[in-house]
């Protein structure tokens, strides 16, 4: 029916994405400071008790801005998700009125956690200077991590958000599931703790696809200490992490063309 | 006869039969639809594993249309009338490809503009200004193209001064007025509107009545109402739906005689 990409489609995506991104910070008083001051307070509470207190990073050149660009990127694949999932489900007055391509609602849902993160990115450069950090040629790859953990989020919002639509539960399940995986990631402590454990779990836990856009960011962006799925798992584990998440959008995409036709009577 | 002839011959009864298609705007087919009603009152996760593990259904099928066929031509005002639940509404949805059908089939020639509800999309947080392009960027214009109608639209709403003010300041007859000058105001081809005449007060309506008519023979309407009065003053033709199929149609006189035999 309609062509995904014509030009009435990217018209209608930059309008929501615009009034999403202005209805969320109207009358607050620091606005779109908003979007730069709750990360880093989460990075400031972080690292007092992480750094500070239990003495995590005891090793790892440059570990405060180590931990910020953990926390950047897990703050951005939560809010990314948690927004997509329910982007159907809220717009559903405008669904069940009007025609049109159902994804443009869940990415300009997505759009406001990217804008934030790029945002957020700039205060992690800003940080790593100030730290000595020596910018090289590597800082040049970090893009590609943000494009990768944007797929996955998507993918995610893509799949979870069609199931949502009829079981609302999943949206809940999702957001438990993340409290849960904040941990079995290495954002907190570096993975060179479990490696210590054992070997075998620290290479399980490098193959998700979150842990590895973390630890390949730090790695091109701060410092070569931060142990990599390439480099402890080997190439293939690198490849199969990012295998993980082109099949997780693939089947997302087909699974959301297959649904969103029914949208409009479900929601 | 000689090949040339008929192959002339042919040319011209082919494009004798575009023209024609070109005279209709809409070609509706053997229409069905039909809805899955949940049974049960709480339905989950949950409730989805209990039923598919005592083999219930946990739904049952509700016909809304059954095999309507109808054509509108260029230019037409067509009233649609018939009681609360006759599939009136499911039928616009259809046609503005908010539903899809299960059987049969809409052809569609030009762009349609549809109005299931005023002000689709509108949010009190944002000022007039955005609301109107927000509400046309739904409606598939380009900002280009509501540049051009946006004049036309505050004029008609009557509201230049208020353009800048947040929705959430605006009384609910200012709202109407905006959302219904976008609607009429809209340039499509084809224009579907569900129950939505009778807006603010009488000297508005008034005007509202007098667009009406200028539309007629120029501009392609589709009019859902429970109005005949309405319904014999804009309209060209009329049909009376009843249980999901056509009951009567043709005249708007004959056809809202029709409607008001239903109570009889």
């Amino acid at each position: 029916m309609h062509n995904s990409f014509s030009r009435r489609n990217r018209v209608l995506l930059a309008e929501l994405i615009k009034t999403d991104f202005k209805l969320r910070y109207q009358g607050s008083m620091l606005g779109y400071m908003w979007a730069i001051l709750r990360p880093l307070l989460m990075f400031a509470i972080l690292y007092v008790v992480f750094a500070k207190v239990l003495r995590f990073g005891d090793g790892i050149p440059h570990y405060p801005v180590y931990l910020l660009t953990g926390t950047v990127l897990w703050n951005f694949f939560t809010e990314c998700t948690f927004q997509g999932i329910h982007a159907i489900e809220q717009r559903g007055d405008l669904i069940r009125k009007i025609s049109f391509p159902k994804y443009v609602v869940v990415v300009s849902a997505t759009s406001t956690a990217l804008i934030n993160l790029l945002i957020n990115l700039v205060v992690v450069v800003v940080f790593a200077l100030i730290n000595g950090v020596v910018p090289t040629w590597s800082w040049l790859l970090v893009p590609l991590s943000v494009v990768e953990l944007y797929v996955l989020a998507l993918g995610i919002s893509l799949l979870l958000g069609a199931i949502n639509v009829k079981f609302r539960d999943i949206g809940s399940i999702w957001e438990v599931l993340m409290q849960a995986m904040f941990y079995a990631v290495p954002i907190i402590y570096p993975i060179t703790m479990v490696t210590a454990t054992s070997e075998v779990i620290a290479k399980i836990m490098l193959l998700n696809p979150i842990a590895q856009v973390i630890q390949d960011a730090r790695n091109n962006l701060i410092t070569t200490e931060a142990v990599t799925t390439w480099e402890l798992v080997g190439p293939l584990g690198g490849i199969a992490s990012v295998g993980i998440v082109v099949a997780v959008f693939v089947i997302a995409v087909l699974y959301f063309r297959k649904k969103a036709k029914y949208f409009a009577e479900e929601v | 006869m000689k090949w040339t002839e008929k192959y002339l011959k042919r040319m011209r009864e082919k494009a004798h039969e575009e023209a024609e298609a070109s005279e209709i705007a809409i070609s509706v087919n053997d229409l069905y639809k039909s809805f899955k009603l949940p049974t049960e009152r709480a339905w989950g996760l949950k409730q989805a594993i209990f039923n598919r593990l005592k083999g219930i259904k946990g739904f049952r099928k509700q016909e809304v249309l059954r095999g309507l066929s109808f054509d509108v031509k260029r230019g037409e005002f067509l009233g649609i009338v018939g009681r609360n639940g006759s599939g009136k509404s499911t039928l616009l949805k259809v046609l503005s490809e908010i539903y899809v059908p299960d059987k049969g089939s809409v052809k569609i020639n030009g762009t349609l503009v549809p109005f299931i509800e005023l002000g689709v999309g509108f949010n009190p947080e944002l000022t007039g200004r955005e609301n109107v392009y927000l509400n046309g960027a739904l409606l598939g214009f380009s900002n280009k193209e509501m540049d051009e109608m946006f004049e036309d639209i505050v004029k008609f709403a009557e509201l230049e001064d208020f353009m800048d003010q947040k929705l959430k300041n605006y009384s609910s007859g200012m709202q109407v007025r905006l959302a219904f000058s976008i609607a009429i105001r809209a340039r499509g081809d084809i224009l579907i509107l569900d129950e939505v005449l009778a807006v603010g007060d009488a000297a508005f309506q008034e005007k509202c009545n007098e667009y009406f008519k200028s539309l007629h023979g120029n501009q392609t309407v589709i009019l859902v109402t429970h109005d005949m009065g309405n319904v014999e003053r804009f309209c060209d033709r009329a049909i009376l739906i009843e249980e999901g199929k056509i009951k009567c149609q043709g005249k708007p006189s004959k056809v809202t005689k029709e409607y008001l035999k239903l109570w009889d």
